[in-house]
């Protein structure tokens, strides 16, 4: 009797004052949006009794720029984000910044490539892997049966097809890193020639470039380009139960390999509740969270061991093949020298 | 015909958040879902309306109180009009420092304070303007037949000034309703209004989304300048 009024005692304490998880993440995506609302949420109330909260951010950088902000005004706590959905240049800035906390210590469930740089920065326990992204382009299997697998067949192709390919101008980021394919295969002055060479036979004659990577989506489904690209391997899938692709789309990768990476989750420096934000990583880089993220959004199971055997979207390569092609992102610095020469060299030239 | 015209966009917008496997060169979709309306949730849109509509009640009254120093003040009306020159992102950055110095960022307070500063000249610039055109003879007029402060206002001034407080009000909803950046910047996120659920699905591509999304963020100032411009006809 004694024990069930402390129960319901330790209850109300619980109930009048929620303790509460901040989690910024990008909210394009509405199936994931969906299922943080409908699974995660409850999930987390149900297990750690916390209460998630969804920062959502159209940009991580505007995470980053808030946080830079709050230490020069010299908030050093309660903040209203616990965990950053965070990777590349938006954690360079971050680290650089001193704005995150850390090390983290994880238990080491991901492939030792993934705990070294991101981007070429090191890591160092600043931020702890969550997902993975690799590079895949979509052709219609309704229009042509074979698409080109190497970059100088893609080369060939385009030249055989005018205007009927195009990519995002870098620094749009899948455009950006479908350059960089060209930076590995060909090295850096090999690269730019060869996408020197492609440009007068691009969409417009080269003379513009999609914006954006739903420019290029629009474009491919609208059949005016015979290529969509994107860093996410079950993009086209998505795009086809969404109804933006027709169901005929599949996907390919490069013989020579297709550049990945991996993303993931920091706290900052000035989080409200670290415990609870550890608490939440935990949760979220878990192997069953992992794998009920693949089973129901269709997202790549990023952990070592062998492939869980998942149901792949009609137009998503194997986790085996994409795994086998995995290339790393170059430095970051050479990353930037590149799309620097790429503007010179290729947007700008006649 | 000119006003059906007006329709066109909210039709195309209708049909694009129902549609899907909507292809080139089909000019009619192929299918219909109700997907994208799933995805309108009741946090932004309650947030949007609650700070526009505190918003709008705020730079009025203050546009009110300003007007009055007006006369003696040019430097006063200089400095309000500033305020809606300033470019939003320089603005919200230096504000965020100051709001959390204050104590005031990631809460609605706080974004209701900020959308003020964009929305107040507006409503001064309405204000001012139909008052420029009042004649103050009117209330000496009205003096001078027995009315009190509260009569000349209620029976003189104010109806005089009616149009203008709905124009500077309908624009103050506006301003307030359509922020981005200093709402994300100094609401901490923590604060979800209509145009941050929208930015998202806009930059992936989620074109049926933000068709839905767009149809609600319409809905509102729409309503609101129908709304007036009813009260002007009767």
């Amino acid at each position: 009797m004694g024990r069930a009024w402390l129960g319901i005692l330790i209850l109300l304490a619980g109930c009048a004052k929620p303790r509460e998880v901040s989690f910024a993440m990008w909210t394009g995506d509405e199936a994931r949006n969906r299922y943080f609302e409908e699974v995660v949420t409850p999930e987390v109330r149900a297990k750690y009794g916390l209460t998630l909260r969804i920062v959502p951010y159209g940009h991580t950088g505007e995470v980053v720029s808030k946080l830079i902000t709050e230490k020069a005004a010299g908030k050093t706590s309660g903040s209203s984000v616990d965990v950053v959905w965070i990777n590349g240049e938006n954690f360079r800035a971050a680290k650089r910044a001193g704005v995150l906390w850390g090390p983290i210590e994880m238990p080491r469930l991901y492939p030792d490539e993934a705990y070294g740089k991101d981007f070429g920065t090191p890591i160092e326990g600043m931020e702890t892997p969550w997902q993975s992204a690799q590079f895949v382009m979509a052709w219609d299997t309704a229009r042509f049966a074979e698409p080109p697998r190497t970059v100088d067949g893609l080369v060939a192709w385009v030249k055989a097809h005018p205007g009927r390919f195009t990519y995002p101008a870098p620094p749009e980021f899948s455009g950006s890193v479908f350059t960089r394919h060209f930076l590995l295969a060909k090295g850096f002055d090999g690269g730019l020639a060869a996408l020197r060479e492609m440009k007068p036979y691009l969409w417009k004659q080269g003379e513009t470039y999609p914006a954006t990577i739903a420019e290029l989506d629009r474009l491919f489904a609208n059949n005016e380009i015979d290529f969509a690209m994107s860093y996410g391997p079950s993009f086209a899938s998505e795009r086809i139960e969404r109804g933006t692709f027709p169901p005929t789309v599949r996907t390919f990768v490069f013989d020579s390999g297709t550049i990945g990476n991996y993303n993931y989750l920091a706290v900052p420096f000035n989080a409200s509740d670290r415990e609870a934000a550890l608490t939440l990583i935990r949760d979220l880089t878990s192997r069953e969270r992992l794998l009920d993220m693949a089973q129901k959004l269709g997202h790549t199971f990023p952990q070592k061991g062998p492939d869980p055997g998942l149901k792949r979207g009609v137009a998503t390569l194997p986790m085996e093949l994409l795994r086998e092609r995995f290339l790393p992102e170059p430095d970051a610095d050479e990353l930037v020298r590149f799309e620097k020469a790429w503007r010179e060299r290729v947007l700008l030239a006649r | 015909m000119v006003k059906w015209v007006v329709w066109l966009p909210v039709v195309f917008l209708l049909v694009r958040s129902l549609a899907t496997r909507w292809f080139w060169p089909a000019v009619w979709p192929g299918e219909w879902s109700g997907r994208a309306w799933g995805a309108v949730r009741g946090e932004p849109v309650w947030n949007s309306l609650t700070l526009a509509l505190a918003v709008m009640v705020g730079a009025v009254l203050i546009a009110l109180l300003l007007v009055a120093s007006f006369r003696k003040n040019a430097w006063v009306r200089w400095a309000v009009m500033t305020m809606a020159l300033l470019p939003p992102l320089a603005a919200s950055v230096g504000l965020h420092g100051a709001f959390l110095q204050l104590g005031l960022t990631d809460s609605w307070w706080g974004v209701a304070l900020v959308h003020l500063i964009p929305a107040t000249p507006y409503a001064v610039m309405a204000v001012a303007g139909s008052l420029s055109r009042f004649d103050e003879d009117l209330v000496a007029q009205a003096r001078t037949l027995g009315a009190g402060r509260w009569a000349i206002w209620r029976y003189v001034k104010g109806p005089a000034l009616a149009p203008g407080l709905a124009t500077g009000a309908v624009f103050a909803f506006v301003v307030s309703w359509s922020q981005y950046v200093s709402t994300a910047l100094i609401g901490g996120g923590r604060v979800v209004t209509l145009p941050m659920a929208l930015v998202g699905y806009q930059q992936s591509g989620d074109e049926a989304v933000a068709a839905a999304l767009s149809l609600v963020f319409l809905g509102a100032p729409v309503m609101l300048s129908v709304w007036v411009e009813r009260g002007w006809e009767s």
